[in-house]
């Protein structure tokens, strides 16, 4: 051990609020602004705008269309959450301008498996009910227009599909899984909600937890014709 | 050394910071704590016996890490290597050091302590570089590790010039009768330790980044197909779709290399597209795809519903199971050849006494064959039987035999193993539905490993002719057909889309990987500038009693020899 000439007696302490707040509260500062900076880069949210201004994703409900003490909320028995999004015809499309017609709202994706075998269903019963006032509205979870079109034009969708490219209508419709299906009557109340393929019984030949081929049917039935409280 | 100047000299860097925290009470402890150079010793000497111990002890497989029923049967297998002690050790997470809460903890106080030792030594550290104590005590020149007393008063301007020469900074000031000279080289040099140090903490540091921010996942996808990195609904969704996977296998089909052509997609958007292999990854925004495995036997089939015109099934399948598929040859009495080729086995068969899964096989002479391997036989013998009369060929042969009969020669060359698949979610027909269920696939002529083998372009396996797809199960008969080509029944039109390719991508991302770069760096700029250029200080008293020069410098700078060439340097003699 040798003795270093650059050894000082230290000081007694002293209070010195600037000194805390240099060596203390800056620093703190600064780790707040990166770490702030580090969340915005990773949770950003995407420059996914309407030709008229409006962000796509979810929107709120216009007043007109919510009766007084009614909940909007995507569960059974709320209002359905309303949403602005671009269909894959590029034109804008909101959930409430299908007010007054039963909706069935599909959250599917291409890479999604059990999605590509209920399509088929899907189609049938638009086919089915789309003269009765049925619309079928199948939102894409985060893909592109390139990817969706080949498939909705080979499996026959001619139903408005619409592109939740950031995923915050599946989100806000707490979409944890695909497909998930929303049934939702003209009133805009969504009667049920159904996670998983609604396929068709074909002899044994689907999967082991398919429903029978009524289900579809009797929910779809269910948002045609309305039970209403006074059972009208 | 007097222990009071010890404590005094400790204490001196951390002075501006217990001033500080003089004023938060609580934290002064702890401050204290943690800029003790024995607490940080003694810190990493506990760490590096709990690494040993995690190096010693079997640590819990990634695969079983999270499952219970696996996690149960792999503490078992260590109960009956420990005994007792097994227990305790799963509970104190000595199976899982470097997973445990209480390694983080340690990790955390780790870094802490050597940060706040970088810190609090850091302000006295800068005040040496940039106002060095330039004039010492007299008394110094005796104690000093390194000093040099010469007979005479040396020429100032001499000893001065000498040490510039060397490349030192020289302040020169008169006092008291005397010269005096402070003279220093490599001022920085001393930040080196500290680099060091700030290495060690990032290290850590990057140590907890991975385990809290990595991510990784792996994908199994077609050609074709696409497939989301994160589960459904995250924000920053990735889609990766694979244009091309790309095998090269040496002549014993064992794999060389391969790789895949894949596209990235952000919010809908094509945002790369690149090549992937297993040790060069594609990256986008610091996620990297490494291609992990190939799969060569997938088969792409599409259903369309005539009566709407829609497709109503298409997917890419992946045959993992093997079927075996003997390889016949079939000539006349005059030697002519009327079959050859690799059968695609179908059906269950009998007759007599004979239960075979078998297929039909016309000869170019018009004769029908029912050929096929005995089921139940370990060695799979072929059985050939002619359909049309008791009088015409049966024949029970072994791998590499032929045999005569009914005027044919039959010759069963070998056996080999094609792809096969189950396919429960296939639509069948109306003819076909009430049946067992499903579909069962095989496909032969497979090829794998081209560029082109998509379409079917033999490449490496020396077989002949494009894949052909057998479907058992849409109809009494199984259908067999090329790439492109359809079959209708019932309003239901199948098509061949083609032999497809897998491959296995690991999708990863650990940003500690840059911490550790850095980390690195400055370790070895560091060591470095501890080690070759080290921080030199020399202090002179000339006056007419002589001369006396004081160095201090780490020692492996071999700081007595610089004064003796300096003083030499000088044109002066020792005493």
């Amino acid at each position: 051990m040798t003795e270093d000439p650059e050894s000082k007696p230290p000081s007694p302490p002293r209070a010195n609020w600037r000194v805390v707040l240099r060596r203390v509260v800056y620093p703190l500062l600064v780790i707040a602004v990166i770490a702030a900076v580090i969340w915005w880069i990773e949770y950003r949210p995407g420059d996914n705008v309407s030709p008229t201004g409006e962000r796509y994703g979810p929107v709120d409900l216009p007043v007109a269309l919510v009766p007084l003490g009614a909940k909007v909320a995507a569960e059974e028995g709320a209002l359905a959450p309303d949403f602005l999004l671009e269909s894959l015809r590029a034109d804008d499309m909101r959930l409430s301008d299908f007010r007054g017609q039963a909706v069935v709202l599909n959250f599917w994706a291409t890479w999604c498996g059990p999605c590509r075998k209920e399509i088929p269903q899907l189609v049938e019963a638009y086919d089915r009910h789309r003269d009765e006032g049925l619309v079928v509205i199948a939102v894409n979870l985060q893909e592109g227009r390139g990817i969706v079109r080949p498939w909705a034009e080979d499996f026959g969708m001619e139903f408005p599909i619409l592109i939740d490219r950031d995923g915050e209508v599946g989100d806000k419709y707490r979409a944890r899984s695909l497909p998930q299906t929303y049934f939702i009557d003209p009133a805009g109340v969504i009667q049920s909600m159904f996670i998983g393929p609604l396929l068709d019984e074909r002899d044994g030949t689907d999967v082991q937890d398919a429903i029978s081929d009524s289900e579809l049917d009797l929910r779809i039935a269910e948002i045609l014709s309305p039970v209403t409280d006074e059972g009208s | 050394m007097d222990p009071s100047k010890a404590a005094e000299r400790g204490a001196s860097g951390a002075v501006g910071w217990s001033r500080t925290f003089g004023l938060l009470n609580p934290l002064r402890a702890v401050w204290w704590l943690f800029t003790s150079v024995r607490f940080a010793i003694l810190l990493l000497i506990t760490l590096c016996g709990v690494s040993l111990v995690g190096v010693l002890l079997p640590q819990k497989p990634a695969r079983v890490r999270g499952d219970i029923l696996a996690e149960q049967d792999w503490l078992q297998i260590q109960e009956g290597r420990f005994g007792f002690v097994a227990d305790v050790f799963d509970r104190t997470d000595l199976f899982d050091i470097f997973h445990s809460g209480w390694f983080a903890v340690l990790l955390g106080i780790t870094v802490a302590s050597t940060a706040a030792y970088i810190i609090s030594r850091f302000p006295g550290v800068w005040r040496s570089i940039t106002r060095p104590r330039k004039r010492v005590p007299d008394r110094y020149f005796e104690t000093a590790p390194d000093s040099l007393t010469l007979d005479s008063a040396i020429a100032v301007e001499d000893l001065e010039g000498a040490l510039r020469r060397s490349r030192y900074r020289v302040d020169r000031f008169e006092e008291e009768g005397a010269t005096y000279l402070f003279a220093d080289r490599f001022a920085w040099a001393q930040l080196g330790t500290l680099l060091t140090h700030a290495a060690i903490v990032i290290f850590i540091f990057s140590a907890v980044v991975s385990r809290i921010d990595s991510f990784s996942t792996g994908l199994f996808l077609a050609e074709g197909a696409t497939l989301p990195v994160f589960a459904v609904r995250n924000v920053n969704q990735i889609q990766v779709e694979l244009l091309d996977s790309h095998a090269e296998f040496a002549a014993d089909g064992q794999p060389l290399d391969y790789y895949s052509d894949i596209v990235v997609y952000r919010r809908g958007e094509e945002v790369k597209r690149c090549r992937s292999t297993v040790n060069s990854p594609c990256s986008y925004e610091g996620y990297h795809f490494y291609q992990t495995a190939y799969f060569g036997f997938g088969a792409a089939l599409e259903v369309r519903d005539l009566s709407s015109g829609n497709v109503i099934y298409r997917e890419t399948l992946a045959l993992v199971e093997t079927a075996p598929s003997p390889q016949v040859v079939v000539r006349d009495a005059d030697g002519e050849l009327l079959f050859e080729d690799s059968l695609v086995l179908t059906d269950s068969l009998t007759s007599e006494d004979l239960r075979y899964v078998g297929t039909i096989v016309e000869l170019v002479d018009g004769r029908i064959l029912t050929m096929g391997l005995l089921e139940g036989e370990a060695d799979l013998q072929l059985v050939v039987i002619e359909a049309a009369s008791g009088e015409g060929v049966q024949l029970v042969l072994d791998e590499g035999e032929t045999g005569v009969s009914g005027g044919l020669e039959v010759t069963y060359v070998a056996r080999q193993e094609i792809p096969l698949g189950a396919i429960a979610d296939l639509p069948l027909p109306d003819s076909a539905r009430g049946g067992e269920g499903g579909a069962v696939l095989q496909m032969r002529n497979v090829v794998y490993g081209g560029d082109n083998v998509s379409s079917g372009t033999n490449v490496s396996t020396g077989v002949v002719g494009t894949p052909e797809l057998t479907i058992s199960g849409l109809k009494l008969q199984a259908v067999t057909l090329d790439p492109g080509e359809v079959v209708v029944i019932d309003e239901l039109q199948y098509t061949f889309l083609g032999q497809r390719e897998f491959s296995g991508l690991n999708v990863r991302r650990d940003r500690s990987d840059y911490l550790i770069w850095l980390g690195a760096a400055l370790t070895v700029v560091g060591l470095m500038i501890t080690f070759w250029v080290p921080r030199r200080r020399l202090w002179a008293k000339i006056s007419s009693d002589g001369t006396q020069l004081a160095g201090q410098a780490p020692r492996h700078a071999k700081f007595s020899r610089e004064l003796r060439r300096l003083a030499a340097s000088a044109g002066t003699k020792r005493r």
